[in-house]
């Protein structure tokens, strides 16, 4: 039984080391890329949205016709984009006349993403609908596009599919709390994309310009804005209009009233 | 044997021929004979059979479908995606167990019972003894996976339905060739089913105990599951014994894959080899006078 045991660590500690060597051999690269699920996520996205179209009775919906292109993203700007976890965001775009896209042009689907190449992918229910939906027959059923597993091919086509879409710029900020001296700052949030979001932020209070700050945010990143010159006694609300050089921003100028 | 003599050398090897045929046929109905009295493998075999039946029945009852899992959102409403939930779960924590129940014991048990001496005696040799006991463990393996498989897919057909089923690229697939496609997922079991077995047949004959026999290939089997889980080291993920049985995914896509299942077929055939071979080695090269 001990020679048993002394050969059983034995024959670990050769499977640890082929392993280990292999890893290192490798770089322990992983078989879950960009390119394989913006290549995958478009063709399930089509087959799904399909299916729902069916479900609701919309007419002219295949496949094909909605020409989906996914770029996809693993963690925002601070991670590379490989490899498994529950932090892939992707962006797909399609064509539906009855459905058109948002003016940021795509929306955005999050992954879990397996190491064995299958993963859940969740959208959102602005653009698809919620988890049940009722059918032309009354019935209420299952999205099939709200959530949706899927599996790729692990030895699949891994070279670039060049889709990129512009990072969607949003102030967060929904109450405004100026410091003693009266100025004040906005939170903004730079969404999934390539190129984060840079330009610039101008606040006006009525016609006193309280200044234009740059922004230079990374994609999936915060950051905060503060403006030089106070706000005037007496202003009711501060507009703040982006003008972005990367990145889509808020489509009309935001108003935040100022605390009484 | 035959009332005149008969001294011509071509005889000679014919009937030396017949007897070695007769010698392995004749161990592998023994074998077989000891399995069937087995009360363990005839508990299994029946378990392979109710079992689904239970878990297909408890699970379509269920009023949320166990989404977390591959084929689980639709579960409760299709009868081919609950056979292929159940296939995902008996891949990950059931087949291994299945087979070394079996495979695990074949040989531990002539230790635990001190026959080594007893079989041996009798005129079969070493090898042939060898081989009749991996056959007749591989046989039982693959017995209790189609006995397995068939229930799952009979019950969940029965129970839940035939409903075109939503494959893994959301492509719609017909129940005609969505029977066929459940079938052949089930059958890309049997590659890392034998690697299993004679992972099991080589824990038994190494470590003279069935205990150890049984329980190996199982710790083993969910030691890799776990491995093959974490991100980072997914290079070691094609040489992993439990890769192969998440192959199937690629037959249910379109456009359908079989890469993993190539990959899979050949780790499992090294594992296999590379078991059978050392457990042969060993068993060869035991001194079994001693008792």
């Amino acid at each position: 039984m001990r020679r048993f045991i002394i050969s059983l660590i034995a024959a670990l500690a050769v499977v640890l080391a082929v392993g280990g060597a292999v890893m290192a051999g490798s770089g322990g690269s992983s078989r879950v890329t960009r390119a394989r699920l913006e290549r995958s996520l478009p063709t399930v996205f089509a087959h799904v949205y399909t299916s729902q179209a069916k479900l609701l009775g919309h007419q002219g919906v295949t496949p094909e016709s909605l020409h989906p292109t996914a770029m996809c993203d693993k963690g925002g700007a601070v991670e590379a984009d490989v490899g498994p976890g529950s932090n892939w965001n992707c962006l797909v775009s399609w064509s539906d006349p009855d459905n058109p896209m948002p003016p940021e042009g795509y929306g955005k689907i999050e992954l879990n993403v397996h190491s064995n190449g299958c993963y859940t992918a969740a959208a959102p229910s602005k653009l698809v609908g919620f988890l049940t939906l009722t059918d032309t027959a009354g019935r209420v059923v299952t999205n099939p596009v709200a959530e949706f597993d899927a599996c790729f091919d692990p030895h699949g086509d891994n070279t670039s599919t060049g889709v990129e879409f512009p990072s969607l710029l949003a102030i967060t900020t929904t109450a405004l709390r100026p410091d003693g001296q009266s100025h004040v700052s906005v939170q903004v949030t730079c969404g999934t994309g390539s190129g984060g979001c840079h330009g610039s932020v101008t606040a006006a209070a009525g016609s006193t310009t309280l200044g234009t700050v740059p922004i230079d945010v990374d994609e999936e990143q915060t950051g905060t804005l503060a403006f030089p010159t106070p706000v005037p006694d007496g202003t009711a609300e501060v507009v703040f209009t982006a003008t972005l050089t990367d990145g889509v921003g808020p489509a009309k100028p935001v108003t935040l009233p100022m605390p009484a | 044997m035959s009332a005149t003599v008969d001294d011509r050398p071509e005889v000679h090897a014919a009937l030396a021929a017949t007897r070695g045929q007769a010698g392995l046929a004749a161990a592998l109905r023994w074998e077989t004979r000891k399995l069937r009295a087995q009360l363990r493998s005839r508990a299994l075999l029946l378990g392979a059979l109710l079992a689904p039946i239970a878990v297909v029945v408890v699970v379509s009852a269920q009023s949320r479908p166990p989404k977390d899992t591959l084929f689980g959102r639709f579960a409760t409403e299709n009868g081919f995606a609950m056979a292929l939930l159940v296939l995902g779960f008996a891949s990950q924590w059931l087949l291994p167990l299945v087979t070394a129940v079996v495979a695990g014991d074949i040989f531990a048990s002539e230790d635990q019972h001190g026959t080594w001496k007893t079989v041996l005696t009798r005129s079969v040799s070493r090898s042939r003894l060898f081989w009749a006991k991996v056959l007749v463990a591989l046989g039982f393996g693959l017995v209790a996976l189609v006995v397995l498989a068939a229930a799952t897919i009979a019950t969940s057909a029965l129970v839940v339905g035939r409903q075109p089923l939503t494959g893994l690229s959301g492509q719609v697939v017909e129940p005609h060739s969505a029977l066929l496609l459940v079938a052949a997922a089930w059958a890309t079991m049997v590659p890392p089913l034998v690697a299993f077995t004679c992972v099991a047949l080589l824990f038994s004959v190494w470590s003279r105990n069935a205990a150890v026999g049984i329980a190996g290939p199982v710790v083993l089997g969910m030691v890799m599951q776990l491995v093959g889980g974490l991100g980072g080291i997914e290079a070691v993920r094609p040489l992993l014994l439990t890769t192969p049985f998440e192959a199937w995914h690629g037959l249910l896509a379109s456009p359908r894959f079989t890469g993993p299942l190539l990959e899979g077929c050949t780790t499992s055939l090294v594992w296999s080899v590379v078991s059978l071979a050392t457990a042969f080695l060993v068993l060869r090269h035991r001194d079994i006078t001693g008792g």
